[in-house]
């Protein structure tokens, strides 16, 4: 009983050093993939099942773990538009109405693929916690559960590279298991200030059959900004900081 | 006196706020930040309509006494060119936004929407003068604090509109506390031209309207007020939360003192000063399949009471059946001074449906949405269609009908159907 005894107790010392040691990678993969405070400007192109494509550019700006901002720049239909994500709150703003309205994180906004979560992504070690899955001789592979239910997707499968611990994929699940939609991870790019990582993001899912959104990363840049531009006062003037 | 106190006091911590905002300006500006920038927007609305008229309605009667149509289906046709300039530099700004209506050469109208001039002396504070758009409140399509909001309507609430003339101070702090991660307090001064023909107006019947906004557990929440010394005082209360990932409930209330409520007494125009609240309850939710439900419940306490929108209605009924032109042209100025909107009565409820893409119908949004009086039964019920098969481009297919008794507001209408095609460029 005595050997039994330390042999669970062993087996689960180990499992949490084995989650400590997955929750470190996953901490790792964030710095990897943005500082935790900047600014960049990204474009989207949301490419339908007819090969047609609605291309948006956003204006982004981040602080901290629970802080982001975004700004339409184009096309003009939408320009001015503005999101911004506090923690799980979320709001949109709307020039011609002037104020700031509460969404959703599941809302979309732009159309396609994506939805908020995806374009207003926080750190993933803020969201998830992670364990190590089976992986393969090169890259290591991470399963992800969401720590509230207030996360866009409930469980994450994500691959990482063993070398430079740079993220290549990730699976999104719903909460019964159901595959909603893969991110690839492409074209490795230096944007300068120690910043290397992949500039383009593609995204599909079985549930827009011959939809296909592409996130590419055009600048990013460690800014410093004071936490009153993340407030519902601030999102109409947004573009005051890119000018 | 007491006018004066408010006064004293919002300078008072208008200068505060700048000093105290100043203890913030030490970021470093960078190259770009210091770049000028004018830039040059806005939009034409084409919008061709077809209206199905109630020739037997006493509003129809009225609008047409002079020159009866031979048909009851009309037209309109009209163009809207949207104009927008903004200028920004690192802490000055300028933004002028404009509106035409054009008819004919001889049926045209343009309108200054916002022109004001802002300073920002730090991340802080905020200066604004000039005549620009408020939004205050939380409900969708009415607005019970909007106490200095232009008339929204409540068919298309983010139509964009004329703002008012006033000058502005706002101060914002955020906090990294768990329950209290913001605070804003807006100030705002709204002088008056109410010298008749002059251009002039009393010191002393210069407005106030103050907003103090919380991000407080998680929940928006707005304390506002209005004072005045010959208009209504106002106060309300509003607030918005998320409950879950996907539903959003909000609210607001408004306590109105002395508010000019016009009635028809005796087949007369009356009037009297009431205190009276008002208040709006609502919800937001999203569905699996991208479905997006807006619910308000709207109470306006200044609203009409069912008899006497009844008294109302036997009003514009004498009017129109009246022989006498003048009394008919009377009839028709005191309804549209008076009694003019889409919600005169007391009790609301607003329901819209919209979802983005059904059927993989790519680049359509169809929505349903209805405003239901709950006084009298009546209601509007509208679809519309949006679509948007190139960048920059949007056309809209919008019907409404409007159903009930014809001694009801909505089944009283002129209009029983109308048909809207919309066609929007943007640049």
């Amino acid at each position: 009983m005595k050997i039994l005894s330390m042999f669970i107790i062993t087996i689960l010392f180990a499992l949490n050093i084995t989650a400590q040691d997955a929750n470190k990678l996953l901490k790792e993969v964030d710095d990897n993939l943005m500082p935790e405070s900047y600014e960049s400007i990204r474009k989207l192109i949301n490419e339908e099942s007819d090969g047609s494509k609605k291309e948006f550019t956003f204006y982004t700006v981040k602080k901290g773990k629970d802080k982001i901002a975004m700004l339409y720049i184009s096309p003009a239909s939408e320009k001015g538009r503005s999101t911004l994500r506090l923690g799980e709150n979320m709001w949109l703003y709307i020039p011609s109405a002037n104020r700031p309205i509460r969404i959703t994180s599941l809302q979309s906004v732009v159309g396609g693929v994506f939805n908020n979560a995806d374009i207003m992504q926080l750190e993933y070690s803020t969201e998830y916690g992670a364990t190590y899955s089976k992986g393969t001789d090169t890259e290591n592979i991470l399963d992800l559960k969401a720590k509230n239910k207030t996360v866009a997707y409930d469980k994450l499968k994500m691959w990482i590279t063993k070398d430079k611990k740079i993220l290549r994929k990730v699976e999104a699940y719903s909460a019964s298991g159901m595959l909603i939609k893969t991110l690839e991870f492409k074209d490795d790019k230096n944007y300068g200030g120690g910043i290397t990582r992949p500039s383009i993001i593609e995204t599909y899912s079985p549930l827009y059959k011959g939809y296909r959104s592409l996130m590419i990363y055009q600048t990013i840049k460690k800014r410093q900004f004071p936490d009153e531009v993340f407030t519902q006062n601030y999102m109409g003037r947004l573009g005051d900081l890119k000018k | 006196m007491k006018f004066s106190k408010w006064f004293i006091f919002v300078l008072m911590f208008a200068l505060s706020a700048v000093v105290f905002g100043q203890e913030k300006e030490n970021l470093p500006i960078t190259e770009d930040e210091q770049e000028k920038k004018l830039e040059w927007n806005g939009n034409l609305d084409v919008k061709y309509s077809l209206f199905n008229m109630d020739q037997n309605s006493a509003q129809y009667k009225l609008q047409f006494f002079k020159d009866p149509p031979s048909t009851s289906l009309l037209s309109q046709y009209r163009i809207e060119p949207y104009l927008n300039a903004e200028y920004r530099s690192n802490d000055l700004g300028f933004v002028l936004k404009t509106h035409a209506s054009y008819y004919s050469d001889s049926n045209s109208r343009f309108d200054l929407f916002e022109a004001y001039a802002s300073f920002n002396p730090s991340f802080n504070t905020n200066l604004q003068a000039g005549k620009r758009v408020y939004s205050w409140g939380k409900g969708y399509a009415f607005n019970p604090v909007g106490f200095v909001n232009p008339v929204k309507d409540p068919e298309n609430p983010e139509l964009a509109q004329a703002g008012l003339l006033s000058a502005n101070i706002e101060y914002v702090k955020s906090f990294s506390s768990e329950a209290l991660q913001s605070f804003s307090f807006l100030a705002v001064l709204i002088p008056t031209s109410d010298i008749a023909g002059t251009s002039f107006g009393e010191f002393t019947n210069t407005d106030i309207a103050l907003k103090s906004s919380f991000l407080l557990w998680d929940t928006d929440i707005d304390l506002l007020a209005y004072y005045s010394v010959n208009k209504p005082k106002r106060f309300g209360f509003d607030f918005a939360r998320n409950i879950q990932d996907n539903i959003e409930i909000h609210g607001e209330i408004s306590f109105n003192q002395n508010v000019e409520k016009f009635t028809i007494i005796n087949n007369s125009l009356t009037n009297n000063r009431v205190d009276r609240y008002s208040y709006l309850f609502g919800l937001r939710y999203l569905d699996a399949s991208n479905t997006t439900i807006i619910a308000e419940y709207y109470h306006t306490g200044a609203g009409l009471s069912k008899d006497e929108y009844s008294q109302y209605s036997e009003f514009l009924k004498i009017g129109a059946d009246n022989l006498n032109s003048i009394v008919a042209q009377q009839t028709l100025n005191t309804s549209l001074t008076y009694f003019r909107g889409t919600t005169l009565m007391q009790d609301y409820l607003y329901l819209k449906v919209s979802q983005p893409e059904p059927f993989d119908w790519l680049y359509f949004t169809p929505s349903l949405y209805t405003i239901y009086n709950l006084m009298d039964n009546s209601f509007l019920l509208s679809f519309q269609m949006s679509y948007k098969p190139v960048t920059n481009t949007e056309f809209i297919f919008w019907t409404t009908m409007f159903v009930g008794d014809r001694s009801t507001e909505y089944g009283g209408k002129q209009v029983q159907q109308r048909m809207e095609l919309w066609m929007r460029v943007f640049f």
